[in-house]
C-alpha cells in the first residue's frame, strides 16, 4: 500500500472544507521516504465527478475514468491513481485519494476490496465526527451570542430610569421592550432647576453590547450637560461634539430632547434625527416638528429649538422606531398613520401605552420575533391652572378637573356617562369595589338627569364633571330641569313592593345614596346638580358595611 | 334572543327547575325579553327558576325593578326565584335593597338546586 491522501469533505450545499485539524486522516504504512503529500482537491458539487463518486459502486480508477471534470484533471496531475468515495446514506462526504503503489504494481482485486470495506466502515464514522464538531461550533456561537445579549441587557437596565417622575397634574408613563438582540434604545428623565424636567428618547444604530455601551455613554453625556446648559438645542449641540470623536465607525445616535415645565405645560425641544413626537389635542393629533442630524456623525451641527404648550387634557408621545417599524406576518409595517390614529383616542398616559402595545400585539400576531427595541414615553396633562382660571368660578377654585363633558340627553347615554367618568378617574386608583360603586352611582344619577332633566331629548344636554377638591373626588351631574322638580321620592321598601303597595321601580336615588360617601343636590335655575362625593383619604378599607 | 346588548337563554336543569342565563345588560329595557324567558322557564311546571348572572355586564335600578317584578310573579305562581353567578358588586346591591332576602343567592347551580329540593 502507498500513502493515503488526506480526506477533504465536499459539502453538497456549497464548497465548505472542514478545517485541517478536524480532518480524519488515515495513514498508510510508508515503505520508503518518497511519500510526498498528495493534492488537496475539493470537488465542487457542480463538478461531474461529484455525482459520479456519489453513485460509484466502489473504488474508482482515476486514470481510466472518462469525465469532463476539472477536479479529476487536477487529481490526475497530482498523481492520484485511485479514488475511494466515502458515501454514507447516499451522501458523498469525502474521498480517499491514493497515489501509485510503492511496488509500482497495479492495485490488486484484494487491495480494492480492502479499500471498499475500509470506506464503507469509515464513511459513517467520519460523518458522525463531522456532525458532532459542527454542533459543537454552533453551540459555542450561540452561547457567545446569548452571553453578549445578557451583557447588553444588563447595561441597558442599568441605565434606564428606575422610577417615573411624580409630576403634579401630569400622568407620566414609559415602556421599554428590548428585542431579542437588544438594540440601543433608551429614555431618561432628567430633573432640572425650577421643577422642570428633561425628557430624552433615543436610539443607537446597531445592536448588542456596542450599542448598549454607546447608549450608556450618550445618556451620561446628556445627564451631565442638561442641567448646565438648559437649552435643548445647546445640549444636543454639545453632546454631538463630545460623542463625535468617541463614536465607532458607522454608528450614531438619534435622540429627541424635550424640557417640560409641568406647571404651565410649556415644552421646549430639539431633535437629533429622531421620530417626531405626537401631541393629541381635543380635535386632532399633530406632530411636533423639529429636524437635526443624529449625534456623532458630523462636527459643528446646529439643532433648531422649538416650543409648544400642552393644554390640560392633551398628551404627548415620544417613541422609537421599534413600534412603527414592526411587521405583521404578511410583511406590512405598523406605520406612522396607524400610530397617529390610535393616538387620537383620549386616554390617560399609562393607558395609551397599554393600548398601543395591545394594538401592536394584535397587529404582529402570535410568535412575533421582535426586530428592534420598542421605547414609548407618554405624558398627559390631567389638570392645571388654566382650567381653574378659565372657569373664573371662585366657588370651584383649587379644583383639579379630571373630566368636563356635555352629553346628549338621550336614553341609554347613562352608560356613556359612566364610562367617561370611569376612564377619567382611573388614574386615582380607587379601590375596585369603591370604583364599581361610584360607576353605578354615576350611571343612576345620569339616568335621572336624562329621563327627568332632558326628558330623553338628545338636544337637551346633561353636563358631567369630575374633579378632585381637597381630598375628595366629586362627580357633578347637572340637568336642564325640563321635567320640573323631582320631588321627594318615598324610600323604596322591598316588602311594600312585593305586597304591591309600591311600584317595583324607584330604586335610583336609593342606590346612589348607598353607593357614595355623600350626595348633595343643588339647584341652578330650573335644573339641578347632583354631586357624588367619594373621600380619597381616611377610608378604612373601602368596603362599605353591607346592611339593609 | 337579543335586545340591544342583552340576550337570555333558558335551560332545563331538572324536571322541577330551569335556568335563565343572562348575558349583557339588565335594565328596564330588558323587561319583555326577561318576562318571555320567565314564561318559557315556567312552561313545564318548574318549581324553581334560577337566574344565572355570570354573563352580566351591567344592571341598573331599572334592572332591580325588573327583578322585583319577576319576584312578585314567582311568588304568585308559587315558584322559588334564585340567583347564581353574581359578582360582589351586584351581591352588595341585592343586599342593600334586601332583594337577597326574597331571592335565594347561591354560589353554584348545584347549590341552588339542592336548596330548592328540585
Amino acid at each position: 500500500m502507498t500513502f493515503i491522501e488526506s480526506i477533504r469533505r465536499t459539502v453538497g450545499r456549497g464548497a465548505k472544507t472542514v478545517e485541517p485539524d478536524a480532518e480524519p486522516t488515515v495513514t498508510a504504512v510508508p515503505a520508503a521516504s518518497q511519500t510526498a503529500p498528495g493534492p488537496a482537491v475539493d470537488i465542487a458539487p457542480t463538478d461531474p465527478l461529484f455525482a459520479y463518486l456519489q453513485a460509484a459502486p466502489g473504488v474508482v480508477d482515476a486514470e481510466r475514468l472518462e469525465l469532463e471534470s476539472a477536479a479529476l484533471a487536477e487529481l490526475r496531475a497530482g498523481g492520484v491513481k485511485v479514488i475511494v468515495p466515502l458515501v454514507t446514506q447516499g451522501e458523498l462526504i469525502g474521498a480517499l485519494y491514493l497515489g501509485p503503489r510503492l511496488s509500482d504494481q497495479d492495485y490488486s482485486t484484494d487491495d480494492r476490496k480492502l479499500l471498499s470495506t475500509l470506506a464503507a466502515q469509515a464513511a459513517p464514522a467520519i460523518r458522525v465526527a463531522q456532525l458532532v464538531r459542527e454542533q459543537a461550533v454552533e453551540i459555542q456561537a450561540r452561547e457567545r451570542l446569548e452571553q453578549e445579549m445578557r451583557v447588553a441587557t444588563l447595561i441597558q437596565q442599568q441605565f434606564l430610569p428606575r422610577e417615573l417622575p411624580q409630576l403634579h397634574d401630569w400622568q407620566v408613563a414609559a415602556y421599554y421592550g428590548p428585542a431579542r438582540a437588544v438594540g440601543g434604545d433608551f429614555y431618561d428623565f432628567i430633573p432640572l432647576p425650577d421643577g422642570r424636567i428633561g425628557i430624552v428618547v433615543g436610539d443607537v444604530t446597531d445592536k448588542g453590547v456596542p450599542a448598549a455601551l454607546i447608549m450608556a455613554r450618550t445618556q451620561s453625556v446628556l445627564r451631565g450637560e442638561a442641567p448646565r446648559l438648559q437649552s435643548p438645542a445647546k445640549v444636543l449641540e454639545r453632546a454631538n461634539e463630545i460623542l463625535l470623536p468617541e463614536m465607532p465607525a458607522r454608528m450614531f445616535v438619534t435622540c429627541l430632547y424635550m424640557i417640560l415645565e409641568p406647571e404651565t405645560g410649556r415644552v421646549v425641544y430639539a431633535n437629533a434625527g429622531h421620530n417626531l413626537p405626537y401631541v393629541r389635542t381635543a380635535d386632532e393629533v399633530i406632530e411636533l416638528r423639529a429636524t437635526g442630524m443624529p449625534l456623532g456623525l458630523l462636527p459643528g451641527m446646529d439643532y433648531p429649538e422649538h416650543e409648544a404648550v400642552l393644554a390640560p387634557g392633551q398628551s404627548v408621545l415620544l417613541y422609537s422606531d421599534g413600534l412603527v417599524e414592526a411587521h405583521d406576518p404578511a410583511g406590512d409595517m405598523f406605520g406612522f398613520p396607524r400610530l397617529k390614529e390610535l393616538m387620537a383616542v383620549e386616554r390617560p398616559g399609562s393607558d395609551l401605552i397599554d393600548h398601543l402595545l395591545d394594538e401592536l400585539h394584535g397587529f404582529v400576531g402570535r410568535g412575533w420575533d421582535q426586530e428592534d427595541d420598542i421605547t414609548l414615553v407618554a405624558l398627559q396633562r390631567t389638570g392645571g391652572r388654566e382650567v381653574a382660571l378659565a372657569d373664573h368660578d371662585p366657588e370651584h377654585a383649587g379644583e383639579r378637573v379630571l373630566l368636563k363633558v356635555s352629553l346628549p340627553g338621550a336614553a341609554g347615554n347613562e352608560r356613556l356617562a359612566m364610562d367617561r367618568v370611569a376612564e377619567a378617574i382611573e388614574p386615582l386608583g380607587l379601590e375596585p369595589a369603591r370604583f364599581e360603586r361610584l360607576k353605578t352611582a354615576v350611571s343612576e344619577a345620569a339616568m335621572n338627569a336624562i329621563e327627568y332633566g332632558s326628558q330623553n331629548d338628545p338636544a337637551i344636554p346633561v353636563e358631567i364633571e369630575a374633579v378632585v377638591v381637597d381630598d375628595d373626588l366629586v362627580v357633578r351631574i347637572s340637568d336642564q330641569g325640563l321635567g320640573g322638580p323631582m320631588g321627594e321620592a318615598e324610600e323604596p321598601d322591598i316588602d311594600k313592593k312585593l305586597a304591591g303597595e309600591q311600584k317595583p321601580r324607584g330604586w335610583g336615588l336609593f342606590l346612589i345614596k348607598h353607593m357614595v360617601d355623600a350626595m348633595e343636590v343643588t339647584t341652578h335655575g330650573t335644573g339641578q346638580t347632583v354631586s357624588l362625593i367619594l373621600h380619597l383619604k381616611g377610608v378604612d378599607d373601602g368596603s362599605q358595611s353591607v346592611q339593609g | 334572543m337579543t335586545t340591544g346588548t342583552t340576550s337570555v337563554e333558558v335551560r332545563r336543569l331538572s324536571p322541577a327547575a330551569a335556568v335563565i342565563e343572562v348575558h349583557g345588560d339588565i335594565t328596564a329595557a330588558s323587561e319583555p325579553l326577561l318576562a318571555e324567558a320567565y314564561t318559557r322557564a315556567s312552561d313545564d311546571g318548574a318549581k324553581a327558576v334560577v337566574l344565572d348572572f355570570a354573563g352580566l355586564d351591567y344592571m341598573n335600578s331599572g334592572g332591580i325593578g325588573l327583578l322585583v317584578t319577576l319576584l312578585v310573579r314567582s311568588q304568585r305562581q308559587g315558584q322559588r326565584l334564585m340567583a347564581v353567578g353574581l359578582n360582589d358588586h351586584y351581591r352588595q346591591i341585592l343586599s342593600l335593597t334586601r332583594l337577597d332576602e326574597a331571592i335565594g343567592i347561591y354560589d353554584s347551580e348545584a347549590a341552588a338546586l339542592s336548596a330548592a329540593g328540585a
